[in-house]
C-alpha cells in the first residue's frame, strides 16, 4: 500500500517546467516502493483531487526561489511566502499557489505536505531539461527516498 | 465626456503568455483600447513536424493542462481525416461523452472562480471561501464528477492515454459507465440545478452592455454541436470545416505577437455564447428554463452573458451525458480495438468545440504517417480582435464611472472570455522567510 504521495506538477513541452512530471516517469520505474506517483501536469487546480484523505504528501515543482538554476529546495509551504498569482484573467491563471490555498481555506488537507521546489533556468517551449536541473533530478529521487524512509518509520513507531 | 484615461492593467505578470489591458483616451477620443496577449502558440508547427501519427495527439494534449482534452480529439479527428481512418459510432458517443466532461468542468469553474467573485465584489475567489463555503465545494464536486468521467473514458483526468487514432484502447466497463450516471443523475445534476439558482441571484450584477458581432460555432443537424458539423457564421451560414482558413483570415496586430481573426466582419465571436446563439433551438427543456432563470435569450449580443450561456451549457452537458451512456450501453458495449490502418495520407483537418470555442487542428502527412505540416488556430485567437471591439465600444459608455470602476468593468470584460492564456507555465514563486 503507498504511504506517500507523490505529485509532479509542469508542462512537458515547457523546458524545465518538464522536471516534476520527468521525476513522476523516472519514480515509476524503480521496483514497487509504497509511493503513489501523480503527473498532475499543468492542471494546478487538479491537485486538490489528490490532497484530500492523504497524510503524507510531496508536490515537485518548477518555482523561481531566485536562486541559482537547479538549485533544490525543500520546503513546508507554511514556512515559505507563496506568492498568488494575483486577480486572474482566466481560469488559465490558477496557479498552485491558489490551489494551495484553497485546500487550506477549505481545510481539505490535514497531513504533512512538502514542496522540492527546483529552480529552473528556461521555460521557453523545448523537449529538453537545461543541464543543471537535469542533474538536480538525480538529487530530487535521493529526497523523496529518503522521505518515503522517514515515512516508514513513523508508521513502524 | 472630455477625458484623459490611462489604464494599464498587468494581468498575472508571473505567468508567461500573459495577457495586458491597455485602455488611452484623450480629450475624450479613445486612442487604443485592447487585450495585448503575449506568445501565441507559435511553436506548434516546430513542435508537431516530423511526428508520426501516433504522437500526434499527445504531444498537443500537453499543450496546455485546461485544455488537453479539446486539442486531443481535435488533433485524432485531423489525424483520422488525413489518414481517412473511419471510427465507430461507439467511439463517436465515447469522445461526446469525454467533451462532455471537460465542458461541464470548464464552464463550472469559469463561473464560479472568475464570474461570481466579479459579481459578488469580491475581488477573488478566496473571500468566498469564508462566505459561501457550501458554493466552492459544490463547484469543486461539480469538478470532480467531470474528472470522473474523464478518469473512467480516457484513462486519465489530465491528459488523457486512452483516445488514439481511430478509436480507444481501453472501452469502460457497464459497471463504470453506469456508476458515472449515478453520480450524474444524483450529484451533477442537483448540483447544477443550484448553479442556476445562484447565478440567477447575481445575474443582476451583469453589466448591462450590447454589441452585436459576428458568431461562428460548430452545427449540425443532430444535436447542439461539440463534436463533428459544418462552420456556421450568424451572418453568412455554413461553411465546411475543410474552408476554415477563408473563415479564420488569421492576421497580423501590432499589440499582440498573437494573430486575430476575421470573417465577414472586421472581428467575431466564439465561444459558449457563439454555440447558444446559433444553435439554441437544439437544446432540451431543462436547458431553456436554465436559460430563462438566468435572463439568457436567443440572440443575446452581450459579451458579458457568456458566463451564463457558460451555465446552461453545464446543464445540457449533464443532461446529454446521460443520454449517451443510456445510448451506450443500449447498444452493448463493444471490446473494440481502434482502426489504425490508414488508406490514405495527405492533409486532413479536424474541428471541435471546446470550453472556449471553435478549436482547428490541421495536419499534412507523408507517405510514411510522419506529420510535414501543421496549423493550430485556437478559440482565444479568434476572439482577441472581439475582445478590442467589445472595449472600444465599452469605454466611451462608461466614461464618467470612476478609473477603478472602468478598469473593473474592462476585468471583467475580459474573463468573460475566459480567455487561454495559453500554453502558459505555473510555476511558484516563493520567498523564503528568513
Amino acid at each position: 500500500m503507498a504511504v506517500l504521495t507523490v505529485i509532479g506538477i509542469g508542462n512537458r513541452l515547457r523546458g524545465d517546467d518538464a522536471v516534476g512530471p520527468l521525476l513522476i516517469d523516472e519514480l515509476s520505474t524503480l521496483p514497487d516502493s509504497q509511493l503513489e506517483l501523480i503527473d498532475a501536469g499543468s492542471d494546478a487546480l487538479g491537485v486538490l483531487e489528490y490532497l484530500e484523505g492523504r497524510q503524507e504528501v510531496i508536490i515537485i515543482d518548477a518555482c523561481r526561489m531566485g536562486r541559482k538554476p537547479g538549485t533544490l529546495v525543500t520546503f513546508d509551504p507554511t514556512q515559505a511566502d507563496i506568492i498568488l498569482d494575483g486577480d486572474p484573467i482566466s481560469l488559465h491563471g490558477l496557479g498552485l499557489a491558489e490551489t494551495l490555498r484553497m485546500a487550506e481555506s477549505l481545510r481539505m488537507f490535514s497531513g504533512d505536505l512538502k514542496i522540492i521546489g527546483i529552480e529552473p533556468d528556461s521555460t521557453q517551449f523545448s523537449g529538453k531539461l537545461s543541464q543543471p536541473v537535469q542533474r538536480a533530478m538525480k538529487t530530487a529521487i535521493e529526497k523523496i527516498q529518503d522521505e518515503l524512509h522517514r515515512v516508514k518509520e513513523l508508521i513502524e513507531t | 465626456m472630455s477625458r484623459d484615461l490611462n489604464i494599464k492593467v498587468h494581468h498575472l505578470t508571473r505567468v508567461e503568455g500573459h495577457g495586458n489591458i491597455v485602455v488611452n483616451m484623450k480629450d475624450g477620443v479613445l486612442e487604443k483600447a485592447h487585450l495585448s496577449i503575449v506568445e501565441p502558440p507559435r511553436f506548434f508547427e516546430a513542435m508537431m513536424k516530423g511526428r508520426s501519427f501516433h504522437e500526434a495527439a499527445i504531444i498537443t494534449s500537453r499543450i496546455c493542462g485546461i485544455c488537453s482534452l479539446g486539442h486531443q480529439l481535435t488533433s485524432l479527428v485531423a489525424t483520422e481525416d488525413a489518414l481517412g481512418l473511419e471510427i465507430s459510432e461507439q467511439t463517436r458517443l465515447l469522445r461526446k461523452l469525454l467533451i462532455h466532461g471537460a465542458t461541464i468542468q470548464s464552464n463550472v469553474l469559469h463561473a464560479y472562480f472568475l464570474a461570481a467573485p466579479d459579481f459578488l465584489g469580491a475581488g477573488s475567489v478566496f473571500p468566498l471561501i469564508a462566505t459561501h463555503k457550501d458554493v466552492v465545494l459544490r463547484a469543486l464536486r461539480m469538478k470532480r464528477v467531470a474528472n470522473d468521467i474523464g478518469d473512467i473514458v480516457s484513462g486519465r483526468a489530465v491528459h488523457p492515454i486512452t483516445p488514439v487514432p481511430g478509436g480507444f484502447t481501453r472501452i469502460p466497463e457497464k459497471a463504470e459507465l453506469l456508476e458515472i450516471k449515478r453520480k450524474l443523475l444524483e450529484e451533477a445534476l442537483p448540483d447544477g440545478l443550484e448553479t442556476v439558482e445562484t447565478m440567477k441571484a447575481l445575474a443582476g450584477a451583469i453589466p448591462q452592455f450590447e454589441r452585436e458581432t459576428e458568431y461562428i460555432s460548430l452545427k449540425n443537424s443532430e444535436e447542439y454541436a461539440f463534436y463533428e458539423g459544418d462552420i456556421f457564421s450568424s451572418d453568412s451560414g455554413a461553411i465546411s470545416v475543410q474552408n476554415y482558413l477563408d473563415v479564420t483570415n488569421e492576421f497580423v496586430v501590432d499589440h499582440s505577437t498573437s494573430k486575430h481573426a476575421k470573417y465577414n466582419r472586421n472581428s467575431y465571436f466564439v465561444g459558449a455564447l457563439a454555440r447558444w446563439n446559433n444553435n439554441n433551438a437544439q437544446l432540451g427543456e431543462e436547458a431553456h428554463a436554465a436559460a430563462e432563470a438566468m435572463g439568457l435569450k436567443p440572440n443575446c449580443y452581450n459579451s458579458y452573458m457568456n458566463t451564463i450561456a457558460q451555465v446552461v451549457e453545464a446543464v445540457h452537458c449533464i443532461l446529454d451525458s446521460v443520454r449517451i451512456i443510456d445510448k451506450l450501453l443500449e447498444d452493448g458495449l463493444k471490446n473494440e480495438k481502434p482502426n489504425q490502418n490508414p488508406t490514405r495520407y495527405g492533409r486532413g483537418i479536424g474541428s471541435n468545440e471546446v470550453p472556449r470555442g471553435i478549436l482547428f487542428h490541421d495536419y499534412t502527412y507523408d507517405n510514411k504517417g510522419n506529420i510535414v505540416k501543421a496549423n493550430c488556430v485556437i478559440p482565444t485567437g479568434q476572439n482577441l480582435a472581439n475582445i478590442d471591439n467589445d472595449m472600444q465600444k465599452l469605454v466611451p459608455e462608461i466614461i464618467d464611472k470612476s478609473k477603478a470602476e472602468i478598469t473593473l468593468s474592462l476585468e471583467m470584460l475580459v474573463r468573460a472570455y475566459d480567455p487561454c492564456i495559453s500554453c502558459s507555465v505555473h510555476m511558484l514563486e516563493v520567498d523564503f522567510i528568513e
